[in-house]
């Protein structure tokens, strides 16, 4: 049994692992012990898998400064 | 001519916008994004004759601008790997016994649905992802922004996966702490 029991710093790693369906069977084990008992790190697990979720939908609008444009414009025109 | 399907003189009005768009938030550098838009038009001129047109021409851009932007992670992973400081630092949001301590315990956030202003979000996690050390910033955008397996991230960082899963371990310890002492509407 001892052998299930992890700590927060090992069950939040784990956390990432499993993100990624990279555990073993073992850490599965350990991490669900852990999780059962750990309200903090069910936090971190929630929190984890949002910053992840917002992460891959960031859309981002920029626009380049007509400057720069003209200087990749005179850069290219050089080439040709 | 292959490369009549390409339209250069066209490429900086069209994609210009769209590419550094695109690699602004992967890089998190606007300055470094606009050079790499830059040289991705340059070597799409270079390339000009290897377009056979199974792509569209802004999705070849587009490959050609990830390219780019995975080059300049695997050229700065190779900077910073010689010394790794990141994994000699201790990790500080656990105690001895690998417990939470009390300021790095993670708060209630309510996230049931998505925030009402998330253009606040993202440039508050914009803002914290500078903080982070630049092994991390790379692991970080290769997995969430480019998508890539952590097997691909090894590979163009030239890192173990133990090294890989404690970095994305740290950026996302370090993240959600900055995040939750910045980000005031989840308080």
């Amino acid at each position: 049994m001892k052998s299930l029991m992890i700590s927060c710093k090992k069950a939040t790693l784990l956390v990432s692992k499993k993100e990624e369906n990279r555990l073993s069977w073992l850490e599965k084990w350990q991490l669900r012990a852990h999780m059962a008992l750990c309200s903090m790190c069910r936090r971190f697990e929630e929190q984890s898998g949002f910053i992840g979720r917002m992460a891959r939908q960031m859309q981002v609008h920029e626009t380049l400064p007509d400057a720069s444009k003209d200087k990749m414009q005179q850069a290219l025109t050089r080439e040709h | 001519m292959s490369h009549s399907l390409l339209n250069p003189d066209r490429w900086i009005n069209d994609y210009a916008d769209a590419l550094y768009s695109y690699t602004v938030p992967r890089v998190n550098d606007t300055a470094l994004a606009e050079d790499l838009v830059q040289e991705t038009f340059l070597s799409a001129w270079k390339a000009r004759d290897s377009f056979k047109g199974q792509a569209s021409e802004k999705s070849w851009l587009f490959t050609i601008c990830k390219n780019k932007i995975i080059d300049h992670y695997r050229k700065k992973a190779r900077d910073i790997t010689q010394s790794m400081p990141e994994f000699t630092t201790p990790e500080g949001s656990f105690d001895e016994a690998e417990h939470w301590i009390p300021e790095s315990q993670p708060g209630h956030w309510d996230i049931q649905q998505q925030p009402t202003d998330s253009k606040e979000f993202y440039a508050i996690l914009e803002q914290c992802r500078k903080k982070l050390q630049e092994m991390q910033q790379a692991v970080f955008s290769m997995k969430y922004l480019e998508d890539l397996d952590a097997a691909e991230i090894c590979k163009v960082l030239n890192i173990t996966a133990s090294n890989y899963w404690v970095l994305i371990h740290r950026a996302k310890l370090q993240l959600r702490g900055c995040l939750e002492k910045n980000w005031i509407h989840l308080k």
